[in-house]
């Protein structure tokens, strides 16, 4: 009980320092570091091959790191005492095993015991809208649904630290509202969830901060929002009836975003003002304002290449 | 420890639900039943007491049953053809003996008609040419009629030297009477359930061995693998596995085994004196002890070893491949034993190597104890030697399980896997 009780009252910080990894002659992971906060949503974003999984797989203990440590508050982890959740990218139960036999026995395996596992699963059946397939083999169910069941064993055991690799992946809207809410009810909880996944959409709308791996490298990591902001704010975006005269006069700098909406590229920064007014003055536009960069634009300029 | 428990218990539960090792188990069962409960259900045994239970010695009933259409054996003779015929119809029930007098070319083509099955052209008492169609491997004609012969020669020459035929009989049928006294082992009591021990030690090791190696295989190609690893230590995972997959065939056999004691000993007073079948419940307690420690180590080293390489394979069709090392290795030893058993020669060179190498010193070890006297102190070092490395090839095998359950593609090579074990 004094487990729950201590991280309930203080603030979970989840730190990666560091961390080296090679699997032979290949390195794959290269003074890895990041930290995320309880009550707070984690993305690690990074192309395939970046290095996430791992990073992942060393967090969870199932790796040791060439170098470098693993903290929580401060002390390197023990993997006795905190709970870990998992939602692995490649997915996969027992396919010809009662879900919920299969339920309980990967809850018991987290440490619960065989009552509280059978109420947990329980609870999560039917929050999830499963209760019907409980004993049912988990072949018979979807795609979907089977995800949904594997969701289960990620957060049945009500676990400190939830690690959930690309869980929007062949979730139907519906189900991924369902899954959103979890997610929030989690954060909200002071949990860490830390995210992986290629959809920018999702993290952007959960995650607070984010670390972009880059050949094994974080080529970024920190506040969202404050990322966002060093992100060189060199580009224009103008809204206007009638485009045309401005594309004509500003030539190769100016891309069209959409009908009547064009980007213009300035060749710096500091130009940003005045060709602000110069705009404003000389068309007729509608909106003028500084281009904000999505998530999608950093990840391409950190990452190398767009995503799928 | 708890982890493994709850692991050691899904996996055994699992083995227990299987459809396939209950009906297997239970198939087994009836059959022992069914073999035993059969004297008491014909009866047959017990009204032929001295009899054997297999159909090959029944030839009494047949031959009486087929007195009409024996088949008929020749007899050519240039003296004494009458006399020579009614030995041989002594010494030949099976066969309708008549005299022949014919030329030899139409005797060949009697026998190759099919008239006769085969024929003796006698010259004297000690030269003879056997004629028959086909020769069978198991055709013992020419060594009773040599025997046969040779007594007739030897009566004829005795009662040439003054000799009247009753002294003569007399020296002939002298019997000579003695009695065994082992002071080992005797090997003839042992032979059948040595036999079947180290059969069932075979058939339960290769058998689970590939249990083990497919389920890992199974897991980690359903990807149930990505969760557990996270969930649970490898060691854990592995030992829990192992003793399951352990325990469920030291249940099968205990089930089949005890089962077949129990339907033995309701029925005993059926069975009669059947050699073979008494000599086989007649174990004595302390080699059945030994079967058990024997089967129990010599299991585990190989579930570690089918788990490990189970764990390398991605796809299931995989499994087949990967394992044949292993598979070879214990084959070779198996042979090694079952050729040294069946010459009764167990205390060779070879065997004696094999009874302290870990891979197979539970079968060469274990027909040792059975066929032979074996020194209490080589027993000792090669139970130690073997638990030793069950412990080793144990934590080795949780290694390689470690890495190669997240490893997908191509099986690694057999030297990757060591130097990775090296470093790890």
């Amino acid at each position: 009980m004094g487990r729950k009780e201590y991280y309930k009252v203080k603030t979970m910080l989840l730190e990666l320092k560091n961390i080296n990894k090679s699997f032979g002659e290949k390195k794959v992971l290269t003074g890895v570091s990041f930290s995320c906060e309880g009550g707070k949503a984690f993305g690690l974003l990074g192309r395939n091959g970046a290095g996430k999984t791992t990073s992942i797989r060393i967090l969870m203990d199932v790796f040791s790191q060439d170098s470098g440590e693993v903290l929580l508050d401060g002390r390197p982890v023990d993997y006795s005492k905190v709970r870990l959740g998992y939602l692995p990218e490649e997915r996969g139960l027992y396919p010809q095993k009662i879900i919920f036999d299969q339920l309980i026995y990967f809850a018991a395996l987290k440490g619960m015991s065989k009552k509280d596992a059978q109420k947990a699963c329980d609870y999560w059946l039917e929050r999830l809208g499963m209760s019907q397939y409980k004993k049912k083999r988990l072949d018979t169910l979807s795609k979907g649904n089977q995800q949904k069941i594997q969701l289960i064993t990620a957060v049945a055991h009500d676990p400190d630290i939830v690690i959930l690799d690309e869980p929007f992946s062949g979730l139907d809207p519906v189900n991924a509202m369902l899954l959103k809410d979890v997610v929030k009810e989690l954060i909200a909880q002071g949990k860490i969830v830390l995210f992986s996944s290629h959809q920018m959409s999702y993290i952007e709308e959960f995650c607070d901060s984010i670390a972009i791996l880059n050949g094994g490298k974080v080529a970024v990591s920190g506040d969202l929002r404050e990322i966002k902001h060093r992100y060189v704010r060199d580009k224009l975006v103008v809204r206007a009836a009638d485009t045309t005269p401005i594309e004509r006069d500003f030539g190769e700098s100016c891309t069209r975003l959409e009908e009547g909406v064009i980007i213009i590229k300035l060749s710096s920064e500091n130009e940003k003002k005045e060709t602000m007014a110069r705009i404003a003055e000389k068309y007729d536009i509608d909106e003028i304002k500084v281009y904000e960069p999505s998530l999608n634009d950093i990840f391409v300029e950190y990452a190398g290449e767009v995503s799928e | 420890m708890k982890q493994f428990s709850k692991i050691f218990s899904f996996e055994l539960m699992n083995y227990m639900k299987n459809k396939v090792f209950v009906g297997v188990t239970l198939f087994l069962v009836i059959a022992i039943a069914v073999v035993m409960f059969f004297p008491r259900v014909s009866g047959l045994f017990k009204e032929e007491a001295p009899s054997v239970p297999d159909g090959e010695s029944t030839n009494d009933a047949e031959s009486l049953e087929n007195l009409g259409d024996r088949p008929i054996m020749l007899i050519k003779s240039e003296e004494d053809a009458e006399g020579v015929s009614s030995l041989f119809a002594t010494a030949f029930p099976e066969y309708c003996v008549k005299t022949y007098t014919e030329e030899i070319s139409a005797l060949k083509e009697t026998i190759l008609s099919g008239e006769a099955e085969c024929a003796f052209v006698l010259c004297g008492y000690t030269s003879y040419t056997y004629y028959v169609n086909n020769l069978s491997i198991y055709d013992m004609n020419t060594a009773v009629a040599d025997e046969v012969l040779r007594t007739a020669y030897q009566m004829s020459a005795m009662t040439e030297l003054g000799m009247t035929p009753e002294e003569a009989a007399g020296v002939m049928s002298v019997a000579v009477s003695g009695s065994v006294e082992s002071l080992g082992v005797d090997q003839m009591d042992n032979y059948w359930y040595t036999y079947i021990m180290i059969f069932a030690l075979y058939m339960v090791i290769l058998l689970y061995g590939q249990m083990v190696a497919t389920g890992v295989a199974t897991e980690k190609s359903s990807r149930a693998m990505e969760l557990l690893i996270t969930s649970v230590k490898p060691v854990a995972m592995m030992f829990g596995k192992v003793m399951a997959a352990c325990l469920a065939g030291l249940i099968q056999l205990v089930a089949i085994f005890g089962s077949a004691i129990l339907f033995y000993s309701l029925n005993r007073s059926y069975w009669g004196e059947n050699p073979i079948i008494a000599s086989i419940f007649d174990m004595p307690p302390a080699l059945f002890g030994y079967m058990i420690l024997f089967f129990i180590l010599g299991f585990l080293i190989y579930a570690f070893m089918f788990g490990a390489v189970g764990s390398t394979a991605s796809k299931l069709e995989d499994i087949n491949t990967s394992v044949m090392p292993i598979t070879l290795m214990f084959v070779a030893g198996f042979m090694v034993v079952m050729f040294s058993f069946a010459s009764g020669e167990v205390d060779n060179l070879l065997m004696k190597v094999c009874s302290f190498v870990p891979f197979t010193s539970s079968m060469a070890m274990f027909t040792r104890i059975a066929m032979s006297t074996v020194p209490w102190y080589e027993i000792a070092a090669s139970v130690a030697i073997l638990s030793a490395s069950v412990v080793g090839i144990g934590v080795i095998s949780a290694k390689i399980y470690r890495m190669g359950v997240l490893l997908y593609g191509t099986p690694p090579k057999l030297g990757a896997i060591l130097k990775s074990i090296w470093k790890a």
